[in-house]
């Protein structure tokens, strides 16, 4: 019997969405012959099976397990080549999304993986850092500090022991590109580790992944496992070794100082910088932390040569960024694109406009410390230097659209309430000022607030930008902030118009 | 911790046990200890910290401190519900309401039939196909108000 060969990603989300089911009621059919893949991050229009053709592969869309009679005969497909929405996208990083299979080698080889490590070992401790230099490569995690500075210090400091650690505590409510990296294209990340190991002369790595990921840290452990018994983690002469280590829900461990101390197996508080890890890290030694998607990038910046990813994106802001994008749009998927399309364009363009029935409210960028835009000022470009001048983050790429049912003083206090949960304790402003903040939000939800909470919460929000010791307690007001200021009335017509004496 | 635990716990503890030489590692072993007995009784406290080398109080610092380590065991089966801002977008709030009134328990209590404990989750990273309930290790994605009942039925 003739076999065909369909598609289906095994991402944990396409999952979600029911492919899992697909593979279950498909998996006594002799005829077919299912591939589990990646996901190419366009989610809206999973389950998603595809089918090889002459002309490149087309895809099916929201696929139920009746429809596979309509696949086999061929009929109703859609060119994978002509999705508008992946059409549009640039992707480097996510290249092999949704055509690969995460877990075999010799196809990521095939598609110009290890390239970059291989042009690494060409090149002298001194000459990859060069490299980065040129490439302008900013830390993807939401800090966005210049990669090469940070690997240069970790290069220049004296240690018989250094290491490498990925950050993938992705905490950001709203992303989940480093997710989609480590279950789907897992020897990208290892070969992003490897080139820093050398860069730095680094013999130890580290996997930091949240629990929230079990998928993530199986596929992780068992492309570890294949590229050890491949001997590709060899740096030079001496073995690379690299464990995954798993967290245990703490947000504030996304910050690398308390990653750090989590991976020691404490308490995840945060310290104070410096001493900056890159010179007194894990155990005291010299430590590279970055962000997944960061790694991931590295690969293809040293195969293709630091000048070609400088070419791309905003003075500031060179490459591509991996946008999620999500909440109440037609189209929630993930984009990878050249920085400097404005808010707007990414929106209407990828996100597909709002969801049916819902009208747009606001929007948040960054995660849950990142700022609410109101629909009058999405015309600002996708990039560091304009969300910094407009006092917000790009964070780590996450896009949240809220619609017109959202309910501002809620989604206030929920932000408060969030950083109230998830503070490590170590500073005063953010400890106790993210819970006198949340009380006065409560306050107001029940109709008690007055006049003068508003102004307190505003100088209590003053006091945590400048005086907290991280990004958790300083960036914690500017959605609460944001809020008020774009929709201060739902605020105002909260309050208590009765003061008592 | 009941009886039953006792053997298990010293059997975990003793795979745990540091290298001399090297750093005990709390987190590292309470979640091993998790991962054996469904949760870190605080009665084995002194037992973990005796094997590790560390006080009592370290452990307790630790175990307090991350959200997934729990000191209580969970009914047989655990919902968690994502309080993600995507999933609040997208109306998440009214499905941890329709969980929570199908199974009538407050949050992060068990079931008077110990067939579910509902949690709130952070962000689970299924944002693009939210709003998200997690039952066990199954994650659901598009879940609405309307699918609870079918949802947690094959959950016995």
């Amino acid at each position: 019997m003739k076999t065909t060969r369909l598609y289906l990603s095994n991402d944990t989300s396409s999952r979600a969405a029911g492919a899992g089911r697909l593979a279950d009621a498909w998996s006594d059919r002799p005829e077919i012959q299912l591939i589990r893949t990646s996901s190419r991050g366009a989610f809206f229009l999973e389950s998603m099976v595809e089918r090889d053709t002459p002309a490149g592969r087309e895809a099916w869309f929201n696929v139920v397990p009746d429809d596979l009679p309509r696949i086999l005969d061929g009929v109703g497909g859609t060119p994978v080549a002509g999705i508008p929405f992946l059409q549009q996208q640039t992707r480097f990083t996510f290249a092999n999304f949704g055509i690969t299979e995460p877990l075999a080698l010799d196809e990521y080889q095939t598609r110009g993986g290890l390239k970059g490590l291989a042009a690494a070992q060409s090149l002298s401790q001194e000459g990859i850092i060069e490299e980065l230099r040129i490439s302008r490569l900013r830390g993807r995690g939401g800090a966005a500090f210049p990669v090469w500075k940070k690997w240069q210090v970790a290069q220049q400091t004296g240690s018989e022991q250094k290491y490498v650690v990925a950050n993938a505590d992705e905490g950001d409510a709203g992303t989940y590109c480093d997710r989609m990296i480590m279950e789907g294209d897992p020897f990208r990340l290892i070969e992003g580790l490897m080139i820093c190991a050398r860069a730095i002369g680094a013999t130890r790595g580290y996997i930091y992944c949240r629990y929230e990921y079990p998928a993530a840290v199986r596929t992780m452990k068992f492309a570890i496992q294949k590229a050890r018994e491949a001997d590709l983690l060899d740096c030079d002469d001496y073995p690379f070794d690299l464990e995954v280590v798993v967290g245990a829900g703490s947000y504030v461990c996304g910050e690398e100082t308390a990653l750090l101390e989590s991976l020691e197996g404490r308490r995840g508080v945060v310290l104070a910088k410096p001493p900056y890890p890159s010179e007194f890290g894990l155990y005291g030694m010299p430590t590279i932390v970055s962000n997944v998607l960061t790694f991931a990038t590295l690969p293809k910046i040293l195969a293709n040569g630091g000048a070609w990813h400088a070419s791309l994106g905003t003075e500031g802001s060179r490459g591509t960024m991996a946008l999620q994008i999500g909440g109440r749009v037609k189209q929630p998927g993930l984009v990878e694109i050249p920085f400097g399309l404005t808010l707007h364009e990414v929106l209407n363009r990828f996100g597909g406009g709002m969801a049916p029935g819902s009208r747009f409210k606001a929007v948040q960028v960054g995660g849950p410390l990142g700022s609410l835009f109101p629909e009058s000022q999405l015309d600002i470009p996708i990039c560091y230097d304009a969300f910094a001048e407009a006092g917000a983050i790009l964070g780590h790429g996450g896009i949240v659209v809220y619609d017109n049912e959202t309910n501002m003083v809620e989604l206030a206090r929920h932000f408060m309430a969030f950083t109230a949960d998830e503070s490590c304790g170590k500073c005063t402003p953010c400890r106790i000022g993210s819970v006198r903040g949340r009380e006065i939000l409560e306050r107001i939800q029940r109709g008690q607030g007055t006049a003068e909470d508003l102004i307190l919460l505003s100088d209590l929000g003053e006091t945590m930008k400048s005086a907290s010791l991280c990004a958790l307690g300083g960036r914690a007001p500017y959605p609460v902030l944001t809020a008020i200021e774009h929709f201060g009335d739902e605020f105002r017509s909260k309050l208590s118009a009765f003061i008592p004496q | 911790m009941t009886t039953r635990h006792r053997p298990r716990l010293a059997e975990v503890l003793e795979t745990c046990r540091p290298d001399p030489l090297a750093k005990p590692n709390i987190l590292k072993t309470l979640l091993a200890v998790q991962s054996a007995l469904g949760h870190v009784p605080t009665s084995a406290i002194p037992q973990i910290a005796q094997v590790l080398g560390v006080t009592d109080t370290q452990i307790s610092g630790v175990l307090s401190y991350y959200s997934d380590l729990r000191t209580q065991s969970s009914g047989r089966h655990l919902i968690r519900v994502c309080m993600g801002e995507t999933c609040m977008a997208n109306h998440g709030g009214r499905v941890f309401r329709a969980i929570q009134d199908h199974v009538r328990s407050a949050v992060g209590e068990t079931t008077p039939t110990e067939r579910f404990t509902v949690e709130k989750m952070s962000c689970a990273g299924n944002c693009a196909v939210s709003p998200t309930v997690m039952i066990d290790a199954d994650l659901c994605g598009r879940v609405t108000p309307s699918d609870v009942p079918s949802l947690l039925e094959p959950y016995r």
